[in-house]
């Protein structure tokens, strides 16, 4: 074996060695392993939803209205949801962009047609309410062109948002039950606006 | 008796990281933190470090056979007292002890095999001993935790060691009483040190994120970090093909283990495969390294003993000054690691194909359990099998809790990367002393 094979040979196996896993590790992804970027909140994103009806509606507002707040305040919507989820008090910022987030998912839905007319609503929220029952049995019965003509489901919405209390919402978020008396309350009184109001254009 | 001996170096020597696979069992048995269970490691690599010189010191003074029996039989006794440790201070004290007699052991058995095989077969029989204990320890401490328990570890020794006590006083040898001829061999040394900082790095933190960061059983990972120690058996057969000069062999090791590392700080998945081929790079280097480095720092220089001493002094020095860089820093990365994987596990769940409620439930679940697993990788199982979920969302919950763990496997081997591109520092470190021209000597 000559010196200068002695001399090299080595350090020639060990650098082909090197390059062929570390080539072979970057060409397979290595050094992008991480996790998840979160999205940039400011781009449109597609929400859907699992669930039909009310439940479905409020998630997609919800995840809508998040993306808007989360961009107006400058951080992820992930950020911004784990920061929400955290027991303590809200800034004015946070409360302000958070509902000016949910205002502006209203008409983005009714663009995009995800907004369900309000007869599609009205049974379901029906059997939430605790109405009496000659009152709900009435209102079952007016047909479903009535209702639509009567209410607008992104009228209701907006009316519904600006009248919630967002501060207490967001404390009450351990409480199921309290979260949802308190939407419940906020929606029927938006409905009721929005039923005066139709009826003062009327008149 | 002499195959006893040597045991017994390869026990000392394997305690030096044979407790890095039990270590995660260790954390949650004593309740530890992890800044507190590197101790474990720690402890035991600065004692035998800054004792094995002044360990040489006395043996020089004393009956080879005397001293090394008494160091065995503190070595075993501490062995007995690890075991039964029930808190991590009194398991750190009896590293500490354990790490005492094992300085005295490792010197005393090098005298002992020297005067039962001769000095050149004798010193090869401490070194190859030496190597391979140190090669194989994570492995036998990890098969050891996965079938019975950590506490096993040190049990096994206890035996071996109070065997070796025995054979010890059996051998006949003499006083060395050679005068301190020679300056230890500092480059040798030095780079020893360097590289042993940077195979802590391998094989400590590729353990850790082998069981803490993605979930796998010590035994998983005994087998996966066994590629070490049977790559490095092939390093010889390939450096008598090549026949390299000394200075060429080590330098090629020190490149191998510095490509490893870097391998392992860009795996592109959490499989257990992709952490082979960087594996058998470290173990191909350190088989071309250590032994190496250890009979050129001792040789022709006397006392044989004393030089001996301190290339377990520059090993463990090294090892201890390589956990004390990487500690800190994979901690605090781990740390640091914990809002992306949060943020990605919030997305995951806000998008879930899952029942608004069911999402909600989930997410109540989740961050009850990441609330209480703050500065460690989370074990979201728990999490899913605690949540209240109809069984036909059991499938869409399942992917997702699939999806959550690969997040937090991304994260985990993200949070290691700076710490093994350091690791790959050190190795380059130890290259630059082999390469860096010797001064010339004036005639």
């Amino acid at each position: 074996m000559t010196s200068l094979s002695r001399l090299i040979g080595l350090p020639l196996v060990a650098l082909v060695l090197v390059c062929g896993v570390l080539g072979v590790q970057v060409a397979s992804g290595g050094g992008t392993f991480e996790p998840l970027q979160p999205a940039d909140p400011c781009a449109e994103r597609a929400v859907t939803s699992r669930a039909d009806g009310i439940d479905g509606l409020t998630e997609r507002l919800v995840l809508l209205g998040i993306d808007g707040a989360a961009c107006s305040l400058g951080v992820t919507r992930e950020a911004l949801t784990l920061e929400l989820a955290q027991a303590g008090t809200r800034t004015d910022a946070e409360i302000d962009a958070l509902r000016e987030g949910l205002l502006a998912a209203v008409p983005r839905m009714k663009d995009d047609g995800s907004l369900p007319p309000a007869s599609e609503l009205v049974d379901e929220a029906l059997d939430n309410a605790d109405l009496n029952g000659l009152l709900e049995t009435a209102i079952r019965a007016i047909p479903d062109s009535v209702v639509d003509a009567a209410l607008k489901t992104d009228d209701v919405l907006t009316r519904a948002i600006d009248d919630l209390d967002l501060r207490a919402l967001l404390a009450n978020l351990d409480s199921r039950d309290d979260l949802d008396a308190q939407i419940q309350i906020a929606i029927t009184q938006a409905v009721k606006d929005s039923l005066a109001a139709r009826l003062r254009d009327l008149l | 008796m002499a195959p006893l001996l040597a045991v017994t170096v390869a026990l000392v020597l394997a305690d030096s990281a044979v407790v890095t696979l039990a270590l995660p069992d260790i954390l949650r048995h004593l309740d530890a933190s992890v800044a507190q269970v590197a101790w474990v490691l720690i402890a035991f690599n600065l004692v035998l470090g800054l004792t094995a010189v002044p360990a040489a010191v006395v043996f020089a003074r004393s009956q080879p056979r005397v001293v090394s029996a008494a160091g065995i039989a503190v070595f075993a006794g501490s062995s007995a007292w690890c075991a039964v440790a029930q808190s991590i201070e009194v398991l750190i004290a009896a590293r500490c002890l354990q790490a005492l007699g094992g300085a005295l052991a490792l010197v005393g058995c090098l005298e002992l095999l020297v005067a039962v095989y001769g000095e050149r077969r004798g010193v090869a029989a401490w070194v190859t001993a030496g190597v391979v204990g140190t090669a194989i320890g994570p492995f036998a401490g990890g098969v050891l935790t996965e079938v019975f328990s950590w506490q096993a570890i040190f049990v096994v020794q206890v035996p071996f060691a109070a065997l070796a006590v025995p054979a010890a006083l059996a051998v006949a040898a003499t006083p060395d009483l050679t005068p301190d001829r020679h300056r230890p061999a500092l480059r040798p040394n030095l780079t020893l040190a360097l590289l042993s900082a940077a195979l802590t790095a391998a094989l400590f933190l590729l353990v850790l994120l082998l069981v803490e960061g993605w979930r796998q059983s010590p035994g998983v990972a005994a087998l996966t970090v066994s590629v070490v120690p049977v790559a490095a058996l092939a390093a010889r057969p390939l450096a008598r093909l090549l026949r390299p000069s000394h200075e060429v062999e080590v330098a090629s090791g020190c490149f191998l283990i510095a490509g490893g590392l870097a391998g392992l700080a860009i795996l592109p998945s959490a499989d257990l495969v992709w952490t082979i081929p960087p594996q058998a790079l470290i173990g191909l280097g350190l088989g071309l390294t250590v032994d190496q480095l250890t009979s050129r720092a001792m040789e022709m220089r006397l006392p044989r003993v004393r030089h001996a001493a301190w290339t377990i002094s520059a090993r463990h020095v090294g090892v201890v000054v390589g956990l004390m860089i990487l500690t800190p820093v994979f901690t605090a990365d781990l740390q640091d690691a914990q809002v992306p994987a949060q943020e990605a596990i919030t997305s995951l769940v806000l998008d879930a194909e899952l029942l608004p409620e069911d999402k909600i439930s989930i997410a109540e679940a989740l961050g009850g359990e990441l609330s209480q697993q703050q500065g460690r990788v989370p074990d979201l199982s728990h999490a899913f099998a605690t949540a209240d979920l109809p069984s036909e969302e059991r499938p869409a919950a399942a992917r997702l809790e699939r999806d959550l763990d690969a997040q937090l496997e991304r994260a985990a081997t993200w949070a290691f990367r700076d710490s093994f591109l350091i690791g790959a520092g050190l190795a380059l470190l130890a290259l630059l002393t082999v390469v860096w021209p010797h001064r010339r000597k004036t005639p």
